[in-house]
C-alpha cells in the first residue's frame, strides 16, 4: 500500500477495497470504505489512515497539559475554563492536601476568578468531566505574562518535532513559551519581544499548512534582532 | 404572465436545468466556532455554529451523545412585507427540518452530555432559502472541526409553467404547480430532507427527485471549492 | 436574547494587568489611543427586498440593518406626523453568550438606546412623511441585528440605522381625489440632521472610546452620547452599576461632540455622501 497524504473534507472517501489499512483518528468506516470525518490532511501509511484536522475545538485528553482560567469555585472545587466544550475540575483537596476542611480552609486564599492556571488531566471518560491537577513544578498559577489563544489543532506544529519550533522561538527572542495542548499559551519576557513572539504564534495560526512556515517564522523572528 | 418562454427561458432567462448563481464563504464570523455565509440567486443568508458545548439546562444533555439544535430565523427586512421578528410557524417548522436534515450527517456519539447550536439567519429571502440555509450550515459545521459522516448538500426542484425545472425562485414558487426540497449526502448518497408543495404525477415526482439531486450534486462541488479555499490555499495536493 | 452578561465574562487577571499597565501610559490593548475608534467598514444597498440597508463592521463587532417603509394611519394625537419604529436585537450568532428567545434587559436597552438617539435628533422629518393627512403616512420600520460582538453594540447598531436610513430608496405617491396613486420615481428619506453617537467606558480613571468587549468586561462603567450637525446633545444613557464625576462627564460630553464630528464625515464619506 502506497504512502501518501492529501487534502480531505468530511465525507471523502480515503481508501476503499483494503481490509489491511486500520481506521484512526478522525476517520470513519462505512462498508468497505474509509471516510474523513473532518476537514484536514489524510495520512495514509502501510496500515493506518488517520486525519489529521485543521479545525476544531479541545477534546481533553487524560496527562494533557493545559492552561486554564478559574471562573467559579464551591466550597469543594474550582471550575476551570480550559478552552473545551467539557469544564475542567480542580478539589480543593487536591491543593489543600488531605486534612483540608472547607469550613476552615478558604479556596480563594489559593486561586482566584480570573487566575489563569497551568493544569494536568489527570482522569476523563465519556461519563464525567476533566479532573484537574497542579502537583508538579511546571503546574500552578502563572503570574505574569500575554494570553495568546490559537485553534489546538495548530499545537504540534507551534511545539515542532520534538519540540523544534518553540525552542527557535524561545531561543532567537529570549522569552519564555508556555504551550497548552488546548491551543491556550502565555508569553513571557521582554514588552517588545512577546510582541513578535505573539506575531509568530498567530502566523502559525493563520498558516500552518503552507509550505515554508518555519523558514517564515525565522524571518520574522530574526527580523527583529539583526 | 408567462413563467416559461418560447425559448424554454424562464422568467429570470435561466434554462429549466439551471442553477442561480451561488457564492459561498467559509469562516465569516470570528465568535462563531464555525460560520459561513450563502448568496444564493438573492437569497443571503448567514450561518453560526457553536460547539460541541456544555449543556444549559443541564437536563437537555444526553449521557451518550450530542443534542443539536436548530434555529432558521428571518430578519425583519428578509422579504417584501416586513415580518416580524418573533419566530413564526413557517420558521419553526424549517428549523426542525433542517435540524432533522443536518444529523444523519453529524457523527453525535463523539460528543456526548453536549450541545450543538446552529443558527441560520435570513438576511434577505427569495424562495429556496431553507435549501441554502442548509448547505451553508454544512459548511459552518465542517468549519467549526464536527465530525461528520458526510456535507449535505441542498437544493429544490419543481415544476412551473407545466416542465419541471431546477431551483425555484421566489416568483416561481408563488405562481408554480410544485415545489420539492430535498437534501443530500452525497457520499453516502442518501436523502435526508424531502418535501413537497403541489401536485405531481408519479413520473414527474421521479424526475423531479432526480433533478434535485443533480441539483445538490453541484450545490456540493460548490460546498467543496468554499472549504477548499478556506482551508487550503491551492487546490495540489500536500 | 442575553447579551454577555458582564458578570458571566470572567476577564484572566493577566489581560486585566496588562490592560492597566498600557492605560497608565495612555494606551490600549490593540494599541490604538484612548480616544479612537476601531476600523469603522460600511456597506450600503446590500439588501435589495429593504427600502434601505447596512452592514457595518466596527472592529470585529459586526450588525446590519435594514429599513422597510409601508403606508399606515398615524397616531391619532400626531395626524401629521410620519412614523418611526426601532428595534434592535443580539443574534444568537454574535457570542456564545447570545442565546435564542425574547430580547432581555440588556438587548431592549440597547434598542430603545438606538431609537432615542435618532428620534431625539429628529433625523426625520417625520412631518415630511404625510401623504393624507390623519389617513396615511409613510412608516418607517429600522431593524437592526448584531452579528458578532466585540464590544460597543450602541455604536456599531446606531451606526448601521443611520446610514441605512441615508441610503434609503422610497417610492413616491402622489395623491389625487383622496386616492394614492404610486408612481415609478424613487426618492430618499427626507432627512434633517445626521445624528451620531460616541460610547465610553470608564475602566478605573480611565475614560475609553469605543470599548472592546474585554475592556466592557473590566469597565466600572459606560457612557453613550448622541449629538446632531448643530453640535446638540440629542440623547445620553449612563450604563452599568459603576458611576462618573461631575468631571468626568464633562470631559465625556466635549469627546461626543468632537469625535462625533470625526465619526460623522467619516459614516457620510462611506456611504458616499461627501
Amino acid at each position: 500500500m502506497r504512502e501518501f497524504r492529501k487534502y480531505v473534507l468530511p465525507g471523502d472517501v480515503i481508501v476503499e477495497n483494503n481490509p489491511h489499512v486500520k481506521p484512526s483518528m478522525n476517520v470513519v468506516k462505512i462498508d468497505d470504505r474509509i471516510h474523513a470525518t473532518r476537514v484536514g490532511i489524510a495520512e495514509v501509511s502501510q496500515n493506518t489512515v488517520k486525519v489529521i484536522p485543521l479545525s476544531g475545538i479541545y477534546i481533553p485528553r487524560v496527562g494533557d497539559f493545559v492552561i486554564g482560567k478559574i471562573i467559579d469555585y464551591s466550597s469543594l472545587a474550582w471550575t476551570v475554563d480550559i478552552n473545551s466544550c467539557f469544564m475542567g475540575y480542580l478539589l480543593a483537596q487536591e491543593v489543600f492536601g488531605r486534612e483540608f476542611t472547607p469550613s476552615r480552609d478558604e479556596l480563594t486564599s489559593k486561586f482566584n476568578l480570573g487566575d489563569v492556571v497551568a493544569c494536568r488531566i489527570v482522569n476523563f471518560d465519556r461519563t464525567r468531566d476533566p479532573l484537574l491537577t497542579v502537583a508538579d513544578k511546571d503546574l500552578g498559577k502563572i503570574g505574569d505574562g500575554e494570553l495568546v489563544r490559537i485553534s489546538p489543532t495548530r499545537v504540534p506544529r507551534l511545539i515542532g518535532k520534538r519540540g523544534s519550533m518553540i525552542q527557535m522561538i524561545e531561543q532567537l527572542t529570549r522569552c519564555k513559551v508556555i504551550v497548552g495542548q488546548n491551543g491556550v499559551i502565555v508569553v513571557s519576557g521582554d514588552r517588545d519581544a512577546r510582541s513578535i513572539v505573539v506575531k509568530a504564534i498567530m502566523l502559525i495560526d493563520e498558516e500552518m499548512h503552507t509550505g515554508n512556515i518555519t523558514q517564515r517564522v525565522k524571518e520574522l523572528l530574526g527580523g527583529a534582532y539583526q | 404572465m408567462s413563467l416559461m418562454s418560447e425559448e424554454g427561458l424562464r422568467v429570470d432567462g435561466r434554462r429549466w436545468d439551471e442553477l442561480r448563481p451561488i457564492k459561498i464563504e467559509v469562516g465569516v464570523l470570528k465568535n462563531a466556532d464555525g460560520s459561513a455565509y450563502i448568496e444564493f440567486g438573492k437569497n443571503k443568508i448567514i450561518v453560526a455554529v457553536y460547539g460541541p458545548k456544555e449543556a444549559h439546562p443541564k437536563h437537555i444533555a444526553l449521557p451518550d451523545r450530542c443534542v443539536l439544535r436548530c434555529r432558521y430565523h428571518m430578519q425583519p427586512f428578509s422579504v417584501d412585507e416586513r415580518k416580524n421578528p418573533a419566530p413564526s410557524r413557517r420558521e419553526i417548522e424549517i428549523s426542525k427540518i433542517t435540524r432533522e436534515a443536518l444529523e444523519p450527517a453529524l457523527i453525535l456519539e463523539d460528543y456526548p452530555r453536549t450541545v450543538i447550536d446552529v443558527f441560520i439567519e435570513v438576511l434577505q429571502s427569495d424562495g429556496g432559502s431553507r435549501c441554502a440555509g442548509i448547505t451553508a450550515a454544512s459548511v459552518a459545521l465542517a468549519d467549526a472541526g464536527i465530525n461528520m459522516r458526510d456535507l449535505v448538500a441542498a437544493c429544490a426542484a419543481g415544476k412551473v409553467g407545466g416542465r419541471i425545472v431546477l431551483d425555484i425562485n421566489d416568483e416561481e414558487d408563488k405562481t408554480g404547480e410544485a415545489d420539492m426540497p430535498v437534501a443530500y449526502l452525497p457520499n453516502l448518497k442518501q436523502i435526508s430532507l424531502l418535501q413537497l408543495d403541489g401536485k405531481l404525477t408519479l413520473d414527474e415526482y421521479r424526475s423531479c427527485l432526480d433533478l434535485a439531486i443533480r441539483g445538490c450534486m453541484s450545490v456540493y462541488s460548490l460546498q467543496r471549492d468554499a472549504l477548499m479555499r478556506r482551508y487550503f490555499a491551492s487546490e495540489v495536493d500536500v | 436574547m442575553m447579551m454577555a452578561k458582564r458578570s458571566s465574562i470572567i476577564v484572566e487577571h493577566l489581560k486585566k494587568m496588562q490592560m492597566n499597565e498600557l492605560l497608565a501610559k495612555g494606551k490600549r490593548v490593540d494599541g490604538r489611543g484612548l480616544v479612537d475608534y476601531r476600523d469603522l467598514r460600511i456597506e450600503t444597498e446590500l439588501i435589495k427586498k429593504a427600502n434601505g440597508s447596512a452592514m457595518v463592521s466596527l472592529g470585529n463587532t459586526q450588525v446590519i440593518a435594514g429599513i422597510k417603509v409601508e403606508l399606515d394611519e398615524p397616531f391619532p394625537d400626531t395626524p401629521d406626523k410620519g412614523l418611526f419604529i426601532c428595534n434592535a436585537e443580539v443574534l444568537p450568532t454574535a457570542s456564545a453568550y447570545a442565546e435564542p428567545g425574547p430580547p432581555d434587559e440588556d438587548a431592549i436597552e440597547l434598542a430603545r438606546v438606538v431609537d432615542r438617539g435618532i428620534r431625539e435628533s429628529e433625523m426625520i422629518a417625520l412631518d415630511k412623511l404625510v401623504l393624507i393627512s390623519g389617513k396615511k403616512v409613510y412608516a418607517v420600520f429600522a431593524d437592526v441585528s448584531v452579528l458578532n460582538t466585540d464590544g460597543n453594540l450602541f455604536d456599531a447598531t446606531s451606526y448601521a440605522v443611520v446610514a441605512a436610513l441615508l441610503t434609503a430608496k422610497i417610492p413616491r405617491y402622489e395623491v389625487k381625489d383622496d386616492k394614492l396613486i404610486v408612481t415609478d420615481e424613487s426618492i430618499t428619506l427626507p432627512i434633517n440632521t445626521v445624528p451620531v453617537s460616541v460610547t465610553m467606558a470608564r475602566i478605573g480613571s480611565s475614560i475609553v472610546v469605543d470599548p472592546t468587549l474585554d475592556e466592557e468586561a473590566c469597565m466600572d462603567a459606560r457612557i453613550t452620547i448622541s449629538t446632531d450637525e448643530q453640535g446638540r446633545v440629542c440623547a445620553i444613557q449612563k450604563g452599568d452599576s459603576g458611576t462618573f464625576t461631575i468631571e468626568q462627564l464633562e470631559y465625556a460630553a466635549n469627546i461626543a461632540v468632537n469625535k462625533g464630528n470625526e465619526m460623522r464625515a467619516l459614516i457620510k464619506s462611506l456611504c458616499k455622501l461627501g
